[in-house]
């Protein structure tokens, strides 16, 4: 059981690189919290305070109601999960998974139960006399999991466990780590640069970049309401599409526009943007919001020359220009579209981001 | 152009085999010497096996009397052997004894010191890691002669010339840099992940390091004790300049001193010298299995 808050956490290495800048966050507990980002943003760097193998060297992180700064990573209830696995490569699978409980001084009839209960229920009891070099990959995660799973700690961390499996394996390995973290019932902190097993395993997602958070919340807020093109980009496949453009009004409307290209904005965004036409903005499409139209061009329709046109079995992908810029679109297989033809694509105003052309944050979130 | 399979194998096997003659050849000419008296081997065409072995030249190192070889007596021999017993013979297996001490003392606390500062080094990020590890290996440039008088005047001050300690203390600062530094390098080649997942499943630093490193360094541990083992076994110059008396002097300062008696025997110093390689052979032997391994991981990653 452990709530874990970070109060203005920084981490400023002697060369001057600052890994992570200002971390305020508070993680519930049985939150199953995911750290999301590209390589470098600081996600591992909190984890790995988290777990104590890296200081704190601004700010204070509490676990409960306690300072854990300077606890040592054996002082705290914590177990991890590596890209790496990390298995002792010398130890049996079984002396694996107990060594965790033997350095914690558990009865060795207990550590004996405890393996074998880990053991039947990640699947490979038939496997604890082998060492990890016999093992597949997707073995030698379950092991992982195992030895992090028999501890029972208060807090799970996991650095980007999936990274080193193949897609398939990934898939299935995503729902059993949800539901180990329903059955545990306890604090899980996941690492990863993967935004699809962010969306899936999040109760709440926090997208950093640079050592500085950019957003925090639900994985539907996330990807519905994007606080700046960062986020915006991070999350979706294929990745939303930006637009420079100004805004206007026309007709008592509020509208984006571009060259020939005028968007209505909806009633929402049009009032938090109310008498500032003219300002330069970026539109934010992502790639589902948009159907083929047929008939006539409407106040929420795009027109463009298709590039190229990709089935993707259940869906195809279009690459159209419009305006001098490319976007790429995901539309129904109805749709009859051709490379060279022109596009008629109707635009789901409602799902509209707009962000400022200077600053980058949204204008509507 | 193309060697055919079967002609590039007999190359390499006739090049290893003369290599393996050009190492072997001294020892078997010392090992079969040790048997002959001292007629067989001065005889020409030298024997490479002796043709009346004989185990004299042994039993004289391990029943050695009190005996003083003057002016007078030198002529005498010794009718047993043929040869020239040197009078410091007797010195043989207690300077041997002083060898082992201060090898195995040496071996010991070597490990003790480079093992924790080797982990250090290759799995603890802090301020001026990079420049210890170069550091130390300079002074593995700076050869021993030059160190002699520094380390003389500093063995003298302490009050330790003619005590083993002195030699234990220099060979330590000879060996540990060099140790340390493989180590390093294997240590840094074992994933730091293994680190963090240790520490997280409840060690301590140091049982981080005797309960996950050690056991996976076996192999340059074995080197490292080698290393350290031998270079204490065959060191000549510094116990030279330390050592005065049976109390301290070590095997190659006694089997030296067997050249500059009034005579001079070669089967008795071919005895002794088969006796020198025994320890190190034993101790090859022991640990062979790790020996390549542990040398090449060092060399490959530091």
């Amino acid at each position: 059981m452990a709530r874990i808050k970070f109060e203005s956490v920084g981490k400023h290495y002697p060369n001057g690189f600052v890994a992570l800048e200002n971390l305020n966050l508070d993680i519930a507990d049985k939150e199953f919290l995911v750290l999301l980002g590209p390589s470098g943003c600081g996600k591992s760097t909190t984890l790995n305070m988290i777990a104590g193998l890296e200081d704190v060297t601004e700010g204070n992180l509490y676990f409960d109601n306690e300072v854990m700064n300077i606890v040592p990573p054996h002082k705290r209830d914590v177990a991890m999960v590596f890209q790496s696995y990390a298995l002792y490569p010398n130890k049996t699978v079984y002396e694996n998974i107990a060594f965790g409980l033997r350095m914690r001084k558990h009865p060795k009839d207990e550590v004996d139960r405890r393996v074998r209960d880990a053991a039947r229920r990640l699947e490979i009891e038939p496997l604890l006399e082998r060492r990890p070099d016999q093992l597949s990959g997707g073995q030698r995660q379950r092991v992982a999991l195992g030895r992090a799973m028999v501890r029972q700690p208060a807090v799970f961390l996991m650095d980007e466990p999936l990274s080193n499996l193949d897609a398939t394996l990934r898939i299935s390995m995503r729902a059993e780590i949800k539901q180990l973290h329903q059955a545990m019932q306890t604090t899980f902190v996941y690492v990863t640069h993967d935004q699809a097993e962010a969306l899936t395993l999040a109760d709440r997602i926090v997208v950093m970049r640079s050592g500085v958070v950019q957003q925090i919340g639900k994985p539907d807020d996330i990807y519905e309401r994007p606080r700046n093109m960062f986020v915006a980009s991070f999350l979706g496949n294929p990745p939303i599409n930006f637009m420079d453009g100004t805004l206007a009004m026309e007709g008592g409307r509020m509208v984006f526009r571009r060259g020939q290209l005028a968007l209505t904005l909806p009633p929402h965004v049009a009032e938090r943007v109310s008498g500032q036409a003219g300002r330069a903005v970026v539109l934010g499409i992502r790639a589902e919001d948009v159907a083929s139209h047929s008939g006539e061009s409407t106040d929420d329709c795009l027109q463009g020359r298709i590039l190229s046109v990709l089935p993707v079995g259940s869906d195809q992908f279009l690459e159209v220009e419009v305006e001098g810029t490319k976007l790429f679109f995901r539309v129904g297989k109805e749709g009859q579209h051709k490379d060279g033809d022109n596009a008629l694509l109707r635009v789901n105003l409602n799902r509209l981001h707009l962000f400022d052309k200077q600053d980058s944050q949204s204008l509507v979130w | 152009m193309k060697i055919p399979h079967f002609g590039r194998r007999a190359l390499l096997f006739f090049a290893s085999l003369l290599f393996a003659l050009y190492v072997l050849a001294p020892i078997g000419w010392l090992v079969s010497s040790s048997f002959q008296s001292e007629a067989e081997i001065t005889s020409v065409p030298p024997h490479w096996i002796p043709e009346e072995p004989t185990f004299e030249n042994f039993a004289t190192i391990f029943t050695a009397k009190d005996k003083v070889v003057t002016y007078e007596n030198r002529k005498e021999g010794d009718t047993a052997t043929g040869g020239f017993i040197p009078s410091t013979a007797k010195n043989l297996l207690p300077s041997m004894w002083n060898s082992l001490v201060v090898a195995v003392s040496v071996v010991i606390l070597n490990l003790l010191v480079s093992v924790p500062a080797a982990y250090a080094l290759a799995k603890i990020r802090f301020i001026g890691r990079d420049s210890s590890i170069y550091f130390m290996l300079t002074t593995r440039v700076i050869p021993d002669i030059a160190l002699v008088v520094p380390f003389f005047l500093f063995v003298q001050q302490l009050g330790l010339l003619d005590s083993k300690l002195s030699l234990i203390i220099t060979y330590l600062a000879i060996t540990v840099p060099f140790s340390t530094f493989i180590l390093t390098g294997y240590f840094e080649s074992l994933p730091d992940d293994l680190d963090k997942a240790a520490r997280v499943d409840g060690c301590s630093r140091f049982q981080t390091l005797t309960l996950v490193y050690l056991p996976l360094a076996l192999p340059s541990l074995v080197a490292v004790v080698l290393f350290t083992f031998l270079t204490s076994w065959n060191e000549f110059l510094l116990a030279l300049m330390f050592t005065q008396t049976l109390a301290s002097q070590t095997m190659p300062i006694v089997v030296a001193s067997f050249t500059s008696d009034f005579n001079i025997s070669f089967s008795f110093i071919n005895a002794a010298g088969v006796l020198a390689i025994v320890p190190p052979v034993v101790v090859a032997i022991m640990f062979e299995r790790y020996i390549v391994s542990g040398l090449t991981a060092g060399a490959v990653k530091g």
